[in-house]
């Protein structure tokens, strides 16, 4: 609003990024209330915070992917206002995204050069000498889809610095690397800061964060609420600022009272399960037991799940399932044999968004809906008994699945789960994108089903839910359960510990 | 073994060896296939369908598909008949030709790019329209008194070989390095490959969309006129089937139909393949009336070949990275 | 209550009142077209394009192509004429051909579920290979020309042109399987999971769905429906050809597409390919008996292609529009 206003000298100008007061919302709910953040060059600048706390909100708004409801941004004292990535791009911003958009096909040096007015082998040298100076040594000439997804994050960086870059943006980069990949990715972000560049790095892993920043900013409910240079932090000060405040004196409500029986056997055993995204994870769930599995994304929860019931057929391990060690595992055959999996991504793997809410429902039973032919009246009644029972917001059976709310789609998931009538349900983020009272709801499903006596083994990021549900909780960090605590011994503090990698 | 990815993945040159095999493996068993007169034969009669495979090739880049370029083809053939038989001089027949073919063309990237019908049902539309335009505007009849001056121009040859075969492989080999080193050009290849991702890098999609098509048709419209010059009539079937055999010898090239790979001599190797199957079987003592069976076994076999390297390429990559994170887990533990 | 006005404004629907006005239009040029006998009879030329039409549905559902269904047909009926011609009984030699297809039907379904390779590039391969097979054997016994393979029994002819009352026996074969395959496609499992495959592939292999199996069967299926055609053609044209339907890909897309399917697959019926199929059928006869030859009703037929799709893609955006505006994303 105030163009071309004069910025004081002095210190003003060492800041690359200044944030004021911004605010963003979605539908209505807040997730920036006038955040205040800035970076000075030379800089690596961390954003830490729990999940939805806004982090990456922040900066893809910083990046033009979002526009921004209030607040300035200024550049290097001038005030901006980007409409779309290209227009921050001039500016000298770029957001490596978790995901690095690469055309696998074409050259490295091409997907470095896409989008540019620079014509192909015009660049060649100044791209290799970058290169060379962030430890890429793969020839230009090679296609992009040979890269590891570190090299890909290395092309995304080369792509930054070709446009220029001053504020390098990285979104959770060390999530899907090995640690080799996450040093020499250390050791390249080094290399820019000395020449200047500022790097806003995002991650979940404290360690890492204490590793390689020089200031750390905790982001909580939409607010900063620790903004320090990292010789002033520790692991214990980091946790405990993302820690809600009323933590001691809230006491988080018990949801779980069912008292599970002694001498039973467990419904489910895990015996020593590796993957590539997991390793040696043993574990059992007893009937009628919430077993939680806490951590941060990509500690591998999910693809410990898709490992159980067989929709990752690479995995080595023992699932046992009563007496019986069950191998070649298949969704199918983990639905015969009482398994069943709610998935996390609900759109992608979930639900049939384009058809009835009963054919999602009906989907893992169809050979029960009748001798020859689906029996309409069988089906119909399936999907109204659930409807009902639990409580779904629709027109009816009928109803084209899409034009749900999150929180009914979720639960025509689940549906498709129970109708199954399983032994264990693995529900992962079951309240992902559910609005409060159909987050109410599932809770209030999750506990009808251990009065049946179903097991359930809940995957969740949302620590608080997973304590106040969980009669027991097993805490995953980089693929390995790092500790598991009773109902007794689950406090946040312990858990938040435990998923940002610090073992109490 | 990365080194193997990227050779395997230059199909061109593999089919292109075996192309040049098979050649010495049918002279070895009949020394006459190795004449030269049999050799341009054989290039000679590649040309139709190697220009078609041509265009093909554009639309298959961006992950489309045209099965509309036979019709045409035929199309284009009509005009420059009917053109010079009304006694238009040769160059503006052929303007007249190429500008039917580019219209039918531009008429498939509208439907593709502005009303947004899917390829392969937007132009199966336009094949069958043109098909019967065909007969709209001739009546029906074989067009068969192509002035014999026309005709003779397929008969120039330079250094023994036909001007057309020169003019054709002239054509591929401008194109792909145009397609190589100009950077509008590349814009095929960046929608095919990640078409999300090229309208993220500010590429226009539609427009790239629109010109893939127009080129496609443009060179069936070249087809055309090769036909008239070197068959000298032109039956209402003309071009009838060729789109599928350009895609066929387009795969068979190493384009793929997924988009983003592939290069205009893909085109021409697979092309060139396909008719080189036709004609070696007389020389094998094979009745010529195998040929289909043939092409398509190898066609199929050459694309399952591709598959089960593909996922050993990838099952091997997968095991290395496996092997990576074991040895990470070793070294370090979990915790630092 | 709500369900009833829906039906007024399904695609079906629509096609089918085009059906009807397309009847009235060429009644009025021709009043013989409003007799309910010819109406029937007309559509025997455009028998074959729906008997593979139909099961083509299933496998666009799923997301698939097959354009090698001509070549299919050809291959059926050089079976049968060469193992007639060679001495075998003619049940056993339709029995063949019939298997012949199948076969055909399952290879190319297997070859699609067990690879990645695009569906469009492994039933072109087959298209190539199932004709040049038929046209191989058709020339091994000195029987590629025109006439083909003929001198069947009149039992054989009969197939074709028998009838029951006015009905003619190709139009029972129609009905018969296009309820076959409508129990199948609507109330079957076999037909929800092609939908469910349809709609979301990796949803549908979370809920163990047996993905590849009901893709491999989609394609027997067509293999079958092209057996079919390949077997009521070479009653039809009283000889056995490799060509024969060489040109039915274009219409039998058409009737699939116009008769409600996506073509990227996650919906169609079977009634609207049925509807679609007659709709084509008889535009094709009302137009000739307008004068209007066959090719030129080819431009109109690809016309009406382009148009109805067109339409539908715009219709359907102004639905998802409205609808959009109700749910919020992000």
């Amino acid at each position: 609003m105030i163009h071309g206003e004069k910025i004081p000298d002095s210190e003003m100008r060492k800041d690359l990024v200044e944030l004021n007061g911004i605010w963003k919302s979605f539908n209505g709910v807040a997730v920036l209330r006038g955040v205040n953040l800035d970076l000075k060059s030379g800089e690596i600048h961390a954003l830490l915070g729990g999940n939805g706390s806004g982090k990456s909100t922040l900066m893809k708004i910083l990046s033009g992917i979002y526009r921004k409801n209030a607040g300035t941004i200024r550049i290097s004292g001038e005030e901006c206002n980007f409409l779309n990535p290209s227009q921050a791009h001039e500016s000298g911003i770029y957001l490596v995204p978790q995901e690095p958009k690469i055309f696998p096909n074409l050259s490295i040096e091409e997907n470095i050069i896409i989008g540019t007015s620079y014509t192909l082998g015009s660049k060649t040298e100044e791209i290799k000498k970058m290169g060379q100076q962030l430890g890429f040594s793969e020839s230009l000439s090679r296609p992009a889809g040979i890269l590891s997804i570190a090299g890909q994050q290395l092309l995304e960086i080369l792509r930054g610095l070709l446009r220029n870059v001053k504020i390098l943006i990285l979104d959770e980069p060390t999530s899907t690397l090995t640690f080799r990949e996450v040093e020499s990715l250390f050791k390249q972000l080094r290399n820019l800061k000395n020449q200047g560049i500022g790097v806003f790095f995002i991650s979940h892993r404290i360690n890492e964060i204490l590793e390689i920043a020089d200031r750390v900013s905790v982001l909580r409910d939409g607010n900063f609420v620790l903004d320090k240079p990292v010789a002033q932090l520790n692991e214990t000060t980091l946790i405990n600022a993302m820690l809600p405040d009323d933590r001691i004196s809230k006491k988080i409500e018990e949801t779980s009272q069912k008292k599970i029986a002694e001498g039973l056997a467990p419904l489910l055993k895990i015996r020593n399960l590796t993957g590539e995204a997991f390793n040696g994870i043993s574990f059992s769930v007893m009937p009628g037991e919430i077993v939680g599995l806490a951590g941060v994304v990509g500690a591998g929860r999910t693809e410990l799940a898709e490992g159980i019931v067989g929709i990752d057929k690479n995995v080595t391990g023992e699932v046992i399932i009563g007496n019986e060690s069950f191998s070649q595992r298949s969704p199918g055959r983990s639905r015969k044999k009482g398994i069943v999996y709610v998935p996390e991504d609900r759109a992608a793997h979930g639900i049939f968004l384009d058809l009835q809410n009963l054919y999602t429902t009906s989907s893992s039973i169809l050979s029960e809906m009748g001798k020859l032919f689906i029996s309409n009246k069988k089906e119909r009644q399936l999907g109204e008994y659930f409807i009902k029972k639990l409580g779904i917001k629709t027109n009816g059976p009928k109803q084209i699945s899409r034009t749900l709310s999150g929180g009914n789609q979720q639960k025509i998931v689940i549906s498709r789960a129970m109708a199954c009538n399983p032994k264990v349900i693995i529900l992962d983020e079951p309240t992902r994108g559910v609005d409060a009272e159909a987050r109410e709801d599932v809770y209030d499903i999750i506990k009808s089903l251990i009065d049946l006596d179903v097991g359930i083994l809940l995957i969740s990021s949302d620590l608080e839910e997973v304590i106040r549900l969980s009669d027991r909780i097993l805490v995953m960090y980089r693929g390995e359960i790092i500790e598991e605590l009773s109902k007794d011994e689950s406090t946040i503090e312990r858990v938040t510990s435990g998923a940002f990698g610090v073992a109490g | 073994m990365n080194n193997f990815k990227d050779l395997y993945k230059k199909r061109e040159f593999a089919v292109f060896s075996l192309l040049v095999l098979l050649v010495v493996a049918v002279g070895i068993v009949n020394p006459v296939f190795l004449k030269v007169d049999t050799l341009n034969g054989v290039l000679d009669n590649s040309l139709i369908l190697v220009l078609i495979a041509l265009g093909e090739m554009f639309v298959l880049l961006t992950s489309g598909i045209d099965v509309s370029l036979g019709a045409i083809t035929g199309l284009s053939a009509v005009v420059a008949g009917l053109s010079l038989n009304a006694g238009i001089s040769y160059p503006v027949s052929i303007i007249y030709a190429l500008g039917a073919a580019l219209a039918a063309g531009m008429f498939n990237g509208f439907g593709v790019t502005v009303l947004e019908v899917p390829p392969i049902i937007m132009t199966l539309g336009t094949m069958g329209a043109l098909r019967g335009l065909m007969y709209i505007i001739t009546g029906g009849s074989w067009i068969d008194t192509i002035p014999i001056g026309f005709k003779s121009m397929s008969g120039i040859t330079f250094l023994g070989i036909s001007v057309f075969a020169w003019i054709v492989i002239a054509l591929a080999v401008f194109l792909t390095v145009l397609v190589k080193k100009v950077r509008a050009a590349r814009i095929f290849y960046y929608i095919g490959d990640n078409e999300e991702g090229a309208f993220f890098m500010g590429v226009s999609v539609k427009k790239g969309l629109f010109v893939a098509y127009s080129l496609a048709g443009l060179f069936a419209g070249l087809a055309g006129i090769v036909f008239v010059s070197r068959i000298g009539f032109i039956p209402m079937q003309t071009g009838s089937g060729q789109e599928l055999r350009a895609i066929a010898a387009c795969v068979l090239g190493g384009v793929s139909l997924s988009g983003g790979v592939g290069i205009p001599l893909s085109a021409l190797v697979g092309g060139l393949f396909l008719t080189t199957i036709d004609s070696v079987l007389v020389f094998l003592k094979v009745p010529a009336f195998w040929n289909d069976a043939i092409a398509g076994a190898i066609l199929i076999i050459v694309v399952l070949l591709d598959f089960r390297v593909r996922m050993l390429i990838n099952e091997r990559e997968k095991q290395e990275r496996l092997k990576y994170v074991k040895r990470d887990r070793q070294k370090t533990g979990v915790l630092q | 209550m709500k369900i009833k006005g829906e039906i007024f404004k399904r695609w079906e629907f629509i096609i089918f009142l085009l059906l009807l006005l397309e009847i009235l239009v060429f009644g009025f040029f021709n009043s013989s077209f409003l007799n309910i006998k010819n109406i029937l009879y007309s559509t025997t030329d455009f028998a074959h394009i729906s008997l593979v039409a139909l099961p083509l549905t299933l496998v666009i559902i799923t997301g698939g192509i097959d354009i090698s269904i001509a070549s299919i047909m050809g291959l059926t009926s050089i079976v049968i004429g060469s193992t007639w011609s060679l001495g075998a009984p003619i049940q056993v030699a339709v029995s063949l051909g019939l298997l012949s297809g199948i076969a055909a039907g399952t290879f190319n379904g297997f070859l699609v579920a067990y690879t990645d390779i695009q569906p469009l590039v492994i039933t072109l391969g087959t298209m190539f290979l199932y004709s040049g097979i038929a046209t191989g054997i058709a020339g091994s016994l000195g029987a590629s020309g025109y006439n083909g393979i003929g001198d069947f029994p009149e039992g054989f002819l009969s197939f074709a042109y028998g009838s029951i009352g006015f009905i003619p026996s190709s139009m029972i074969y129609i009905i018969l399987f296009a309820l076959f395959l409508g129990f199948i496609l609507h109330r079957h499992w076999l037909g929800r999971s092609i939908y469910l495959i349809g709609v979301n592939v990796n949803t549908a292999l979370y809920n163990g769905i047996k993905v590849k199996l009901v893709i491999v069967l989609t394609y027997t299926l067509t293999g079958l429906g092209s057996a079919i055609a390949g077997i009521l053609l070479t009653s039809y044209f009283t000889s056995a050809r490799s060509d024969l339907g060489s040109e039915a890909l274009l219409p039998a897309l058409t009737a699939v597409v116009l008769g409600g399917t996506n073509i990227l697959g996650g919906s169609g019926t079977i009634i609207g390919t049925f509807i679609a199929a007659i709709f084509l059928g008889i535009l094709k006869q009302g137009l000739m008996a307008l004068g209007v030859t066959n090719n030129v009703s080819q431009v109109v037929i690809g016309l009406v292609l382009i148009v109805a799709v067109a339409a539908k893609l715009f219709f359907t955006k102004l639905k998802m529009n409205s609808g959009n505006s109700k749910i919020q994303t992000e």
